[in-house]
């Protein structure tokens, strides 16, 4: 389990800078949730975290390790970072059983095929698929395919596990229940989690901490009852008290 | 009151009546034709299978009907080799110039390749080719299998590298990123992730290199015939310039046997998008990350850079030479000048001819499928009437269809007279421009098809309430909007059209001149032609250009290479 750190970190397209001068200390253990409007700069925050995205400036570290700074030119990639993803579409690979799809990243890590057995019935287990391991991604609703790829997300223990709007695709219901399984997990196992949302309520029963981000910058981190009480201007007012 | 009248003359209705008469009379009638003439051209027209039976008791057209498997199927193989790699480095890497590249690795697809097959003569003919001039005589010989296979390839790997860019680009990114955050290494995902999710679109992008490569008719008379190796395609050329009856019903029974094996491939090609299609196409589409070639990056761009030449650069360069060379087959300074292209475009009173021809014919058939063209698709995505799917399917047919095939079809329906009232059009510019615009109207159809799938009805909806009238609101909304698809549409039927030959050869005889005739008549004495085919070449390729050119400005990139 594992603190994330951002130092100064910015992030240009071209010549807009869609992140801006991030700083945050993501703490080993917390559930914390990047929230904003579309185009805050949210996911791409989560993406420079998982490496899919390279920043600009500034630095990011996993617990010791500094994975980015592009003013030292050192940067790891993202297969070698050790962090799980859950996808807004999924990403569950069609051509693939489930029980393929979550074993995946054990059997690049080369572990042994009990081993990978013991792991993956565990994490299949707990996001409540166990017996499903056989079936193809077509034969499984829209939200079994979102626990598919959570597993995936979580099996090889990964240091931290990073989620971008996975629950928008998935009807109020549902919803409701995927959020208190996500939060139980995450507390169970006690691993870091960076959830990315623009729905203020997701953001507000599920998470330790937010931090709310407009125009590529943070305008407010906190607990979600200090940011309710204590907005720090009309920005994250209106935005916490929208429908 | 005139406003009414047209009112009720554009209806729907009446639009699916022409549309549907047009096309029984271009894409049914001339095959039922073909098919029945075959079958029954004995003693009064009664049936038998004489013809059928000689065929496939004749050893050279046994021969020709395995060189046709054989040689498709290498070439598919070879083209598979060339364009897959290919795909992956233009999509998935960080290579420089990968918009500039991608261009120009699918410009061949614009080209006829008979131009192709032309250009590989000049440079490795075994008597004087240029190759052959630098590396020792004997080095290179064009006219045998492996060059039959290297220059059908060189054009008909455009066909899966095409395939595989769209299928590439339209695959969600997500999924190879979630491989990676796996800790899989960019090769690994290649094999265990992205291959797998475009093996679909991989075999259908292969059948489709066999369909090509079984039907097409300049490259094998070219490189093939002089070597004595004969494909069905030339096969069906000899027995239709026999000139005799028995030579077109040779003709046409063996294209029926052609047409066999091209509904056999279409058929292959349709079950496997149906049983393997993964529901991988994402609606967004997000950039994919792009892997690092790092110390690699200028070694591959040299190897792409190399293959280009090779591919592209050289036969062009061929042509050039060749058009320049006062003498065939001598390389020196003192040997270039412009006597080709002086005696090519003012002496000789064929060019003048087939240029013209070739445009007339281009611009007419252009015009004429487009018009149809966007009345079928009108009718397919705008309305609901009942039966709206089969003018997409007749529309389609004649394309998917060997052009040998439709040639013969062709002239069975369309020679002697026409239903007892119309004059013969063998040898006609009319038959060739029904041809042009029959093989070439489903590329109008899908063009401006998928113009009106982006219109929403309620523009159109909009301009109504605003008081316009029907027509006011095709003129005012519909036309501006679909301007871009017509554009396009319509060079993408000129482009083929003007340097036809695999129909223009069997459907025209002497008087009727064509580009793709001219040529064809100048490269059968091969290297004698003295630079004259070079020529005609240079000025097809640049006309080609010009075209692509103003389809991708007008569609903003989305149709053109």
């Amino acid at each position: 389990m594992s603190s994330v750190y951002f130092k100064n970190v910015g992030k240009f397209y071209g010549t807009t800078e869609v992140v801006k001068n991030f700083n945050l200390e993501v703490k080993d253990g917390e559930l914390i949730t990047f929230l904003g409007p579309s185009g805050c700069g949210k996911t791409t925050s989560l993406r420079l975290v998982s490496g899919l995205e390279k920043n600009s400036s500034g630095e990011i570290r996993i617990d010791e390790d500094l994975v980015s700074s592009p003013e030292t030119n050192h940067f790891v990639p993202p297969e070698k970072r050790h962090i799980g993803m859950v996808f807004q579409s999924y990403a569950v690979w069609p051509h693939m059983n489930v029980f393929n799809n979550v074993a995946y990243p054990l059997k690049i890590a080369r572990m042994s095929r009990t081993e990978i057995q013991d792991r993956v019935s565990e994490v299949l287990e707990m996001v409540q698929l166990n017996g499903l391991e056989k079936r193809m991604p077509n034969q499984l609703s829209g939200g079994q395919q979102q626990r598919v790829a959570l597993a995936r997300g979580l099996v090889s223990r990964p240091r931290v596990l990073l989620l971008d709007e996975p629950l928008c695709n998935l009807d109020a219901k549902l919803r409701g229940k995927m959020r208190r399984d996500i939060r139980k997990i995450q507390q169970d196992l006690k691993i870091t989690v960076i959830f990315v949302t623009h729905d203020q309520i997701e953001a507000t029963t599920m998470s330790d901490r937010m931090v709310i981000m407009n125009e590529g910058s943070i305008v407010q981190v906190g607990s979600p009852s200090e940011v309710k009480d204590k907005p720090a201007n009309d920005f994250v007012a209106d935005f916490l008290n929208q429908d | 009151m005139l406003q009414n009248l047209r009112e009720k003359a554009l209806s729907p209705y009446s639009i699916l009546g022409l549309g549907f008469s047009i096309l029984l009379l271009t894409s049914v009638f001339p095959f039922l034709v073909l098919f029945f003439k075959s079958f029954y051209s004995g003693d009064g027209g009664s049936f038998t299978l004489e013809h059928m039976e000689s065929l496939l008791k004749s050893p050279s057209t046994l021969k020709a009907l395995t060189n046709t498997i054989l040689i498709s199927a290498l070439t598919a193989i070879l083209s598979l080799f060339l364009a897959l790699p290919l795909s992956w480095v233009l999509t998935r890497t960080n290579i420089p110039f990968s918009k500039q590249l991608r261009s120009w690795f699918c410009f061949p697809y614009a080209i006829q390749p008979y131009i192709g097959a032309i250009a590989w003569i000049y440079l490795a003919n075994p008597s004087n080719g240029l190759l052959n001039n630098i590396f020792g005589a004997g080095t290179f010989n064009i006219y045998s299998y492996a060059g039959l296979i290297w220059v059908m390839s060189s054009f008909f790997y455009t066909f899966i590298l095409l395939v595989l860019l769209a299928s590439l680009d339209r695959m969600d990114s997500s999924l190879e990123e979630a491989a990676r955050l796996s800790g899989a290494s960019p090769i690994r995902i290649f094999f265990q992730i992205t291959l797998p999710l475009i093996t679909p679109a991989l075999a259908s992008g292969i059948l489709l290199v066999t369909l090509a490569a079984a039907a097409s008719f300049g490259v094998p008379a070219m490189i093939g015939t002089p070597a004595r190796i004969f494909l069905m395609t030339t096969k069906i050329y000899l027995f239709q310039k026999m000139g005799s009856m028995n030579g077109i019903y040779m003709a046409g029974s063996l294209s029926l046997v052609l047409l066999v094996l091209a509904g056999i491939t279409l058929f292959l090609s349709q079950w496997i998008q149906k049983k393997w299609s993964f529901q991988s196409v994402s609606g967004k589409v997000s950039r994919p990350t792009l892997v690092e070639l790092g110390k690699w990056k200028t070694p591959i761009l040299i190897l792409l850079l190399f293959m280009l030449f090779v591919l592209f650069g050289l036969p062009l360069l061929g042509i050039l030479i060749a058009s320049l060379n006062k003498v065939q087959g001598v390389w020196s300074f003192d040997n270039l000048g412009f006597q080709n292209f002086y005696r090519v475009i003012f002496e000789m009173n064929e060019t003048g001819r087939a240029l013209w021809n070739s445009t007339y014919l281009g611009v007419t058939a252009a015009t004429t499928a487009t018009v149809l063209g966007m009345m079928l698709a009108y009718i397919q995505h705008k309305t609901r009437i009942k039966g709206r799917r089969w003018l997409d399917i007749l529309a389609g047919l004649p394309y998917s269809t060997p052009g040998t095939v439709v040639a013969l079809a062709f002239i069975m329906a369309f020679s002697g007279k026409f239903l007892g009232i119309f004059p013969s059009l063998y040898n006609t510019l009319g038959i060739l421009w029904l041809a042009y615009m029959t093989k070439y109207l489903s590329f109008a159809v899908r063009t401006t098809g998928d113009g009106f799938g982006q219109i929403q009805d309620s523009l159109a909806e909009a301009a109504r309430v605003s008081g316009a009238s029907w027509w006011e609101t095709l003129k005012t909304i519909w036309f501006p909007l679909m301007k871009p698809s017509l554009v396009a549409a319509w060079f993408l039927i000129f482009m083929p059209c003007f340097g036809e030959l695999t129909m223009t050869i069997l459907l025209s005889g002497p008087g009727i001149e064509t580009v793709g005739t001219l040529l064809f008549q100048l490269q059968e004495y091969a290297d004698a032609s003295g630079g004259g085919s070079a020529v005609l070449s240079l000025i097809v390729v640049a006309i080609v250009m010009l075209a692509n050119l103003i389809v991708k400005r007008a569609s903003h990139g989305k149709y053109g290479l």
